[in-house]
């Protein structure tokens, strides 16, 4: 049973992993930044519609123009390709792959909830939300049209939404995002990893809160937030900073708290970025994601027929999104292409 | 005031010479308070002039900042976190006498918010969006104080030209006029002093 059982997961990956290699050759290659750069807005939706964006260009073309374009063309592509993940995907593969793009849930519940606590209608908060999770465009559509007691009654099951207060919205947002990554934890190709590539996959997890939860301590920091707001933030489970050394973090005026942090590996990603308390945090944060990033992309080499290369391209996927966002955008804020090209990850 | 309609009697020259002495005392009155609300407006218009000039340099670096941040996160996650920012900034209007006119006085509250207290989780979000956050919290700072610097300003001119206004009334016609009408009674009166004394005079003849 058990043999057959492996055989299974193989075959299954064996598949899925051919297809995500085949989906990630169509990613832009790293040469194509310095030309999109170079582009106009219009050249921009141009270059992007004789790329993998031609069918969302072409049906949001009627709704939305510019930037506006190119950005909701992104975005719906980045959740068909997920969807479309999930739907080539089966057992373990399929199972982690669906925990991790949780993520997309949580923010669309969040988008939700922020958007009916503002009052918005159920266009605007629909033209926020990105179906790139488990939740589908029409589970969310069903999902806008309840109001909030009726929303809470049906998530409260899965989320840590019991006793949601309108007036403690950044409370149950923290919490649906630890609640996120305290799930994958709790995984046990990432808790107990039993394969070489789950622990690899488990690693790639670990990282990630660590750099979530470096994030949370400069941003604490910067702010001067006292320790007990602090620790309620932190999320248990990374890989180089358990809990122990997080409290100790947390708390430290800006300069104690970058001089202790230069003996994790992520520091060297970030050094030369790290500045004083009142300077930007943004390129210590694009450093931290090169690092998850590379990380993720290290590791997919080791273990083809696994579930790292499929991580390595989700992640891969989201950063093309960004960067090509990031690009647009920025064009169309007058951002100088200095600034802009610092900010890529590439 | 015509001439033809005063009467030439000592009590209208005493109540004249009242009034007179009424209109130079307001009228110096009012010059100091002209003078005195002009070298306030000059202070206001300094003022002014750096708050116009601190207020586009914060709108300057809001919209770097919220360009940036929509850059980074994206216009449809700055849109959705944008949601969870519910309360507005509130604004106490009092006001104060400046030589008489009275300008508002705006104190502000909730403008300024921590890291905690936005609304939104941390979680979530990053660093660009608080920077993004934090020169918005400065810009509409600069706005409320600009308002009530420009509002002051304005009311300042309009009292201003008011009492040149009447400064201009009083020294170029008000004053004038009783002038002449008591230089009229005081003649009239002259005259009516000596056609007695030349009446009695024929009388005693």
């Amino acid at each position: 049973m058990m043999s057959w059982k492996r055989k299974q997961g193989s075959k299954s990956y064996a598949y899925l992993c051919a297809r995500v290699r085949a989906m990630k050759s169509k990613l832009l290659q790293k040469e194509s930044y310095p030309r999109l750069m170079n582009m106009e807005l219009a050249e921009i939706a141009r270059f992007i519609e004789d790329s993998e964006y031609k069918d969302e260009v072409d049906e949001l073309a009627r709704r939305y123009d510019g930037a506006n374009l190119i950005e909701h063309a992104l975005n719906q592509n980045l959740a068909l390709t997920y969807r479309k993940l999930l739907n080539i995907s089966a057992g373990e593969s399929h199972h982690l792959l669906s925990e991790y793009l949780k993520r997309w849930d949580i923010w669309n519940i969040k988008t939700i909830l922020r958007g009916k606590r503002y009052g918005a209608s159920d266009s605007e908060i629909l033209e926020a939300v990105v179906s790139a999770g488990r939740f589908g465009y029409h589970d969310l559509i069903e999902l806008v049209r309840k109001d909030v007691p009726e929303i809470i009654e049906k998530l409260k099951r899965d989320y840590p939404l019991d006793g949601y207060s309108e007036d403690r919205m950044d409370y149950f947002e923290n919490a649906l995002d630890r609640f996120y990554y305290e799930s994958l934890v709790e995984l046990e190709a990432v808790r107990k990893p039993k394969t070489k590539s789950n622990r690899l996959f488990s690693e790639m997890v670990k990282t990630e809160i660590d750099v979530r939860n470096l994030k949370t301590l400069f941003r604490s920091a910067k702010a001067g937030l006292e320790r007990e707001q602090i620790v309620d933030m932190l999320i248990p489970g990374g890989l180089k900073l358990n809990m122990v050394a997080l409290i100790k973090l947390a708390g430290l005026p800006f300069d104690e708290f970058t001089a202790s942090i230069k003996d994790y590996p992520y520091w060297d990603s970030i050094s030369g970025t790290v500045t004083d308390e009142n300077g930007s945090l943004t390129g210590v944060e694009i450093g931290l994601d090169k690092y998850c990033l590379e990380h993720a992309s290290r590791s997919s080499h080791y273990y083809p027929l696994s579930i790292v290369p499929i991580m390595d391209y989700v992640v891969s996927k989201k950063n093309e999104v960004d960067n090509i966002r990031m690009i647009v955008r920025g064009r169309e804020a007058g951002l100088s292409d200095d600034l802009i090209r610092s900010k890529l990850v590439l | 005031m015509a001439i033809r309609d005063v009467k030439p009697t000592r009590s209208e020259l005493i109540e004249l010479k009242k009034k007179t002495k009424l209109a130079e005392s307001g009228h110096k009155l009012l010059k100091m308070k002209r003078d005195g609300l002009i070298l306030e407006f000059f202070e206001l218009l300094n003022k002014a002039k750096n708050v116009r000039s601190e207020l586009d340099d914060a709108y300057g670096v809001a919209s770097e900042k919220i360009g940036f941040a929509k850059s980074v996160e994206g216009d449809v996650a700055i849109r959705s976190i944008a949601f969870a920012l519910k309360d507005v900034p509130q604004i106490k209007l009092e006001s104060k006498n400046i030589m008489g006119v009275v300008v508002p006085k705006i104190e502000s509250s909730q403008v300024r918010k921590s890291l905690c207290e936005r609304g939104y989780g941390i979680l979530g979000t990053s660093s660009c969006l608080d920077e993004a956050v934090e020169a918005y919290e400065t810009f509409v700072e600069k706005i409320i104080v600009a308002a009530e610097i420009e509002t002051a300003i304005k009311k300042l001119l309009d009292d201003i030209e008011q009492t040149k206004r009447r400064v201009n009334a009083l020294e170029f016609k008000v004053i004038p006029e009783l002038s002449e009408a008591e230089r009229f009674i005081e003649l009239r009166l002259e005259e009516m002093e000596r056609e007695n004394t030349f009446r009695l005079k024929r009388i005693k003849a």
